[in-house]
């Protein structure tokens, strides 16, 4: 394998006519780390993924792979592999030839070549399938069909692109595992394309929520969980209640339509603010009565969700209806709640979190 | 009953067919029937394979479907050559004009094929447009050339009336080549005139397979043109006009009739076989 690369992108700018695609995006990925870039489609994610590969030109910017400029260069000269969502296996050749197909291209001896065919399959468990045309094999199979034949080359980079997104679910979770685990044993630059959150969380170092062609908050998985900056990404990344309002003169609390809500941290008198609370730190019951918030609900729906169980609880004296998350085995056994249900709720101050409405602009 | 109903629909539905399988029935397949029997018919009314043993054991006879196969394939190679990168440019390049693009390709159907033919007659004609130009507008020769009656012409007109037979059968199975196929090649280091012979190329072989069969097909039959611009061959369809309407040898030209029907059966097979891989 070759030495971890470094991959930067700075300032890239795409317009597709009067839409623009990809908006002034800066993103470093260290070497050999798993960088998503995660959001709604149309942000962005795919055409800078693009950009990487060499498929699209930036109109402006930069991008490096191990240091060197490859903005304009050919995609077949920018030694990176690729997984396509749909594999995009050849259906013409068979798995070894699939395989091969990168040392072959390379001018690799016949020898060489079958080589590390079989040590690729080998690494993706499918040794004894060499013959097999891809139309033969299941979903998954292709998938390790399409990450062999990426990985042969030794990119530089490995950018795959909403890798498990035709896999039914279960399949889509061990492949995450798997996945992941290849590309930290292998220390490979990854660039991971998605929609899926629960696929960024679970496979990258740092996630890049993406919208409207910008990288709205990067960093670690929990970080970006705990601590979002923006209603978008609260909402985007996980679910959220989001509670607007105006920070009164203490500086402390926020005056919401719900009444006065604490604030985890102090907030500059008098401006607008949203504060978002994640529903399983929602509290509901009476150990909420020693929650700062003194609120109390109905509760109006509720779903069993196998691990935990969904509420939604209206507000008592409002419109608004707040989704909170309980543990299956409370939400079962004794104290487990009912539809119409009156319950006290809050949640510890630490719990919620400060973030700004990129509509308004306003924290 | 309760399966009246279905019953009734498909009686409805052969209704509806009847008046098209009547037509073709008293006018396409009777009379090619007939035909046909007549080749096995030996002068007292009984039936004989003569014909074809002798016509088949004939130097003279295996030497025209010879040059007939020889001919359809040479127009076939030409016609397959130019259509392909037409039809990639009509599907990977021409974007919003490829409607302008097929209207051109379909147009010159419209015409009847005598009138195209025509057209070549009026344009290189000894006096015609092309000699003209050469020799008195341009000055580049001193006397007309003689393009009637040589095969290079004769040539030139089939491949015209074929290629869009040709491009549209390739355009249509290129449609449906995956790109991601060739930026999968391109990303493993691939350059694009290997991608091309590694992945679209054998990706559209079927396209060119059902083109080239048709083409074939039709260039294997083909009259009109051969008898207005000439070009020296000696094909079967030329062979059988003669028995027909000269020699009056309508048994013989049965026969050929049955050989050329013969020969396009097989092709049509082929398609078939070729189409019905496509489905699978």
């Amino acid at each position: 394998m070759n030495a971890p690369s470094t991959l930067t992108l700075s300032s890239v700018r795409k317009k597709f006519g009067a839409l623009t695609a990809v908006d002034d995006l800066d993103l470093t990925i260290e070497p050999g780390a798993l960088v998503s870039l995660l959001g709604p489609s149309g942000c962005g994610k795919t055409t800078t993924l693009r950009m990487v590969a060499g498929f699209e030109t930036p109109d402006s910017g930069r991008i490096e792979i191990g240091g060197k400029d490859v903005t304009r260069q050919a995609p077949n000269k920018r030694g990176l592999g690729m997984v396509f969502q749909s594999y995009s296996l050849f259906p013409h050749r068979t798995v070894a030839e699939n395989v091969a197909f990168g040392p072959r291209m390379a001018g690799a001896s016949k020898q060489e070549q079958t080589e590390k065919m079989r040590k690729m399959l080998d690494m993706v468990h499918l040794n004894g399938r060499e013959d097999m045309y891809p139309s033969q094999l299941s979903g998954g199979q292709q998938q390790r069909v399409a990450l062999a034949r990426a990985l042969i080359v030794s990119p530089q980079v490995l950018l795959l692109d909403e890798p498990l997104g035709a896999l039914d679910k279960s399949l889509r979770e061990s492949m995450q595992f798997e996945i992941r685990e290849m590309q930290q044993r292998l220390e490979i630059t990854t660039l991971l394309v998605t929609h899926d959150q629960q696929e960024a969380m679970s496979m990258s170092d740092q996630i890049a929520v993406m919208q409207g062609g910008r990288i709205l908050q990067l960093g670690a998985p929990h970080e970006i969980y705990d601590r979002p900056e923006t209603s978008f990404v609260a909402t985007f990344l996980g679910a959220s209640n989001l509670f607007q309002g105006r920070v009164g003169a203490d500086g402390r609390t926020l005056a919401t339509a719900v009444g006065n809500l604490p604030l985890p941290r102090a907030a500059d008198a008098g401006t607008e603010a949203v504060l978002s609370v994640r529903p399983e730190r929602v509290v509901l019951g009476a150990e909420a009565g020693t929650l700062p918030q003194g609120l109390s609900g109905r509760v109006v729906t509720s779903s069993f969700r196998g691990s935990y169980a969904a509420y939604r609880v209206a507000l008592d004296g409002t419109e608004m209806e707040i989704t909170a998350y309980r543990q299956a085995d409370a939400a079962l056994g004794q104290g487990g709640l009912a539809i119409g249900d009156k319950v006290p709720l809050g949640w510890p101050i630490e719990g919620s979190v400060i973030v700004t409405d990129p509509a308004t602009g306003e924290e | 009953m309760s399966d009246s109903v279905p019953m009734n629909a498909k009686l409805r539905q052969a209704m509806l067919l009847a008046p098209a399988l009547i037509f073709l029935a008293v006018f396409f397949v009777m009379p090619l029937f007939d035909n046909s029997m007549r080749s096995f018919m030996s002068e007292d009314g009984g039936f004989t394979l003569s014909r074809y043993t002798s016509f088949l054991t004939d130097r003279f006879y295996l030497g025209v479907i010879v040059e007939t196969v020889v001919l359809a394939a040479a127009v076939t190679v030409i016609s397959v050559v130019i259509a392909y990168p037409v039809a990639y440019v009509l599907v990977r390049k021409a974007g919003r004009l490829s409607g302008v693009f097929i209207f051109l390709l379909i147009a010159p159907l419209l015409t009847s094929i005598i009138m195209r033919t025509f057209g070549w007659q009026v344009l290189f004609a000894r006096r015609g447009l092309v000699n003209q130009w050469l020799v008195t507008d341009l000055g580049i020769l001193d006397v007309p050339l003689r393009w009637l009656n040589t095969p290079g012409l004769a040539i030139a007109a089939l491949v015209h009336v074929l290629v869009p037979f040709a491009v549209l059968s390739i355009a249509s199975v290129l449609q449906g080549v995956d790109r991601r196929l060739e930026e999968g090649a391109l990303m493993l280091g691939a350059s694009k005139l290997r991608t091309f012979f590694e992945v679209t190329l054998p990706l559209t072989m079927d396209g060119i397979g059902t083109g080239a069969i048709l083409v074939f097909m039709i260039a294997n039959g083909s009259f009109v043109t051969l008898v207005l611009l000439g070009g020296g061959f000696q094909t079967l369809p030329l062979l059988i006009y003669q028995q027909f309407n000269t020699t009056r040898d309508f048994a013989l030209a049965s026969t050929m009739s049955t050989i050329l029907l013969a020969i396009a059966l097989v092709c049509l097979w082929l398609q078939l076989r070729l189409v019905r891989r496509q489905g699978a």
